[in-house]
């Protein structure tokens, strides 16, 4: 292409040889050729287009856009307009649009735009709550909210009734919908240091946890939800027993010290246990939702079931210190009640102060024996086989249960005496009569001997001991220097023994000294004359006469 | 840029690559172009279809705006969160943020040009038609205005695919864009198209008395 100047003169068409004046009224004729066949309906495809991809955006974003909800909480923390993710399993189903004030001022309404997929979220049975972190002694949950902030945690309901308004939770409930397991009550004295979240035990096995408490402030009555998972919520069946495994329980009574732990964890956090009785048959399985009693320890749970109690009324004319209410009733020896209260009166005639003990009896635990003695009774109720008992010689009696602690209990045992009779108090309590206890018949006799003990002149003992053992002392100082001399003497009589014996060994056991060669002569001398008299006594016995005559000559010897 | 110059029966051409004034040959034939002698250029009295292609680049933008300013332009994703952000919800942001000037640059930017320039495109587009007489001198002058402003329309595209491409710190952060944001540039390309396909030779044209052939009688 050429340069254009503004100098430069128009180049006609035709001449490209060089630059030629181009007449003013000849203006060049531009080169025409036939014009492609446009089709301009083609550009009015851009608008459709933009319309279709807009219109797909559009309805994709709509289709993703699910129903807002508004949930209802009591404080907003960590929840943002635009946000705040709402999330089931940590999937994302939904954002807070608008967190504002309710009308009430009692509580925070936030808007919450579910996704599409999410819309089976708007049911009426379906919670919310905010995920905050939370560190229990269950452990530690939500930390990934530390960093990300809170988020709205979603329990899917099932229902098919939709709704738009709900009131969120405050805190995560502890069981999941479609989770596997069941859920029981249980009826508690005490929360103790059980906490939601706290296991629960069967045989040191966790097998699920505390869902949730509320305390009945009308009934004043706890109740507690646990949650067994499965499968083990085929071990709770209609006679599992529940009991409080917090801590570690530490037992004082007339049995002694007792302690009894579960495992550390629960020591710790707290936590609870069920087991069935021993040697029941086994029952069946326990509807969810069966209403149990968490008794406080494993004892007490697993104890035979008392049954109906017999209030009993005893009034002890003796020091009743040690005997606290929860002492244990023996029957010979079978723990069959508890002693309810212990209170002092006035015995305005007497002037005394008898102690009122209050008790009950659990007649069920004397088993297969109370109905034999119902049998016996005709029927009649507990309190009658209580009279009866009583007339036959049945009396209350305080034992002590350990010397140690000084712990008293209610012993009933047939004790002799003359007859009474129980008779039955306003209240229904059977006036059970006493005897005195055997402590309060020992006390007086140790007192006896303690008296006779201090009576005994131990200062006179002493002082005549210490003089004895001084003389005794002294003697033996005397003697010392004696003992000595004599010892040395004994040491030199032996030493002298000593030596005669080796002179006497060397003289005579040697076999070269002279009384042994002496000797030896003096046995050859006898020897010979031994032999001498034995010739003499032969001689004599074939020639007698030679005592008289003498022995002949000697016959000639034969020549030959 | 030069113009047809009617001068009595003639119509002269001048060519917009090399200035060349050449005579109309053709008359109202409409299939026959005209290519400049010398460097082999179109002419054309005005753009043709003008007209329908800026009306259609203006529907098509028109359309496109709104899922620009519904659908997110923008994503970031952080190890705490993900957000999704819109045009006009940022700028409320910033605004409740306190940048105020920001946000005035960003809404002027994002907001207003767009529809200032498919308002303005609309209205040159539709007094050529009806009100060919009214004020061309200030009609003139806002095509050049918008003309001017349309290089800077793709600012907030450019920010945002800077970001997308830069940002990105695996599972820590990274920035993608939206639906929203395609919906955007697809609204600035057309702008910038509506306003090259405008020929604003056609303010200037003469009265309904004697329009110019082609597209009078095109848009008749």
């Amino acid at each position: 292409m050429e340069e254009d100047s503004p100098d430069a003169p128009l180049k006609p068409p035709g001449t490209p040889g060089g630059p030629a004046p181009v007449p003013a009224a000849e203006y060049p004729q531009p080169r025409v050729v036939k014009a492609r066949r446009w089709n301009v309906s083609l550009v009015w495809l851009v608008p459709f287009v933009a319309v279709a991809i807009a219109a797909s955006m559009l309805v994709r974003s709509i289709f993703l856009t699910g129903p807002r909800v508004e949930i209802q909480f009591k404080s907003a923390d960590g929840v943002e307009a635009g946000k705040t993710e709402v999330r089931y399993k940590e999937v994302v189903i939904g954002k807070v649009v608008s967190v504002a004030l309710r009308d009430d001022r009692q509580s925070v309404g936030v808007v919450v735009q579910l996704d599409r997929q999410a819309a089976s979220f708007a049911v009426e049975d379906t919670s919310f709550w905010v995920v905050r972190p939370r560190i229990g002694t269950g452990g530690v949950s939500g930390l990934g909210t530390l960093l990300s902030g809170a988020y709205i945690g979603t329990d899917a309901g099932v229902s098919t009734r939709s709704r738009s308004e709900f009131i969120g939770l405050e805190a995560p409930p502890f069981v999941l919908r479609g989770e596997p397991g069941t859920i029981f009550v249980l009826r508690a004295e005490d929360l103790g240091s059980l906490d939601v979240g706290s296991p629960v035990f069967h045989r040191r096995t966790p097998v699920g946890r505390v869902v949730g408490y509320t305390l009945d402030s009308d009934r004043d009555e706890l109740s507690m939800k646990i949650f067994v998972e499965a499968p083990y919520q085929k071990l709770v069946t209609l006679n599992s027993r529940f009991w409080n495994a917090s801590g570690i329980d530490l037992t004082l009574n007339a049995s002694g010290l007792s302690v009894n732990t579960q495992t550390l964890a629960s020591v710790l956090a707290g936590g609870m246990a069920f087991d069935a009785p021993p040697e029941t048959a086994r029952a069946p399985q326990a509807p969810e939702n069966s209403v149990f009693t968490l008794f406080p320890d494993r004892r007490s749970a697993l104890a035979p079931a008392d049954g109906v109690a017999v209030p009993v009324r005893m009034v002890f004319d003796q020091s009743v210190r040690g005997l606290a209410p929860g002492a244990g009733i023996d029957l010979l020896g079978v723990d069959i009640g508890r002693v309810r209260t212990v209170a002092l009166q006035y015995d305005a005639q007497r002037h005394r102060f008898p102690v009122e003990v209050m008790a009950e009896i659990y007649p069920l635990r004397l088993g297969p024996v109370r109905e034999a003695l119902l049998r016996d009774a005709n029927g009649a109720g507990d309190a009658v086989v209580l009279q009866q008992l009583v007339a036959s010689g049945l009396r209350a009696q305080l034992r002590t249960g350990n010397l140690l602690t000084g712990q008293l209990y209610v012993a009933l045992d047939f004790i002799p005496g003359p007859p009474k009779t129980a008779g039955i108090g306003s209240d229904g309590a059977v006036r059970m009569p006493t005897a005195p206890g055997t402590l309060s018949e020992l006390q007086p006799q140790i007192a006896e001997i303690v008296q006779k003990v201090s009576k005994i002149p131990f200062d006179d003992i002493g002082r005549d001991l210490r003089t004895t053992l001084r003389s005794a002392n002294a003697a033996i100082g005397q003697l010392t220097p004696d003992a000595q001399k004599a010892l040395a003497e004994v040491q030199r009589t032996l030493s002298s023994a000593q030596k005669t014996i080796e002179s006497l060994d060397r003289n005579v056991a040697d076999p070269s000294s002279p009384v042994q060669r002496n000797l030896e002569d003096t046995l050859q001398e006898l020897q010979r004359t031994a032999r001498a008299l034995r010739l003499l006594s032969d001689y004599l016995q074939q020639h007698p006469e030679a005592l008289l005559r003498g022995k002949p000559a000697d016959a000639p010897v034969p020549n030959r | 840029m030069s113009g047809a110059v009617d001068d009595g029966d003639d119509v002269y051409l001048g060519c917009e690559s090399c200035g060349l004034v050449s005579r109309d040959v053709t008359g109202d034939d409409p299939g026959l172009v005209q290519h400049c002698s010398r460097c082999g250029h179109v002419l054309h009295a005005t753009k043709p279809f003008s007209l329908q292609r800026t009306w259609a680049c203006i529907v098509a933008a028109a359309v496109l705006y709104i899922p620009a300013n519904t659908l997110p332009v923008m994503e970031t994703t952080s190890a705490l969160q993900r957000d999704e952000h819109t045009l006009l919800g940022g700028i409320h942001e910033l605004w409740l943020d306190g940048s105020w000037a920001l946000a005035v640059i960003v809404f002027i930017a994002s907001i207003a040009v767009p529809v200032l320039k498919i308002g303005v495109l609309a209205l040159l587009a539709w007094t050529v038609r009806r009100h060919p007489d009214w004020r061309r001198l200030e009609r003139a002058r806002l095509y050049r205005l918008i003309e001017t402003v349309g290089h800077w329309s793709m600012l907030d595209v450019y920010v945002v695919v800077l970001l997308a491409a830069t940002v990105r710190f695996g599972p820590l952060a990274s920035v993608s864009t939206g639906a929203g944001l395609l919906s955007f540039a697809a609204v600035v390309v057309l702008t910038l198209l509506a306003t090259w396909s405008f020929d604003p030779r056609l303010i200037w044209r003469d009265p309904p008395a004697t329009p110019t052939p082609r597209d009078g009688r095109r848009l008749a």
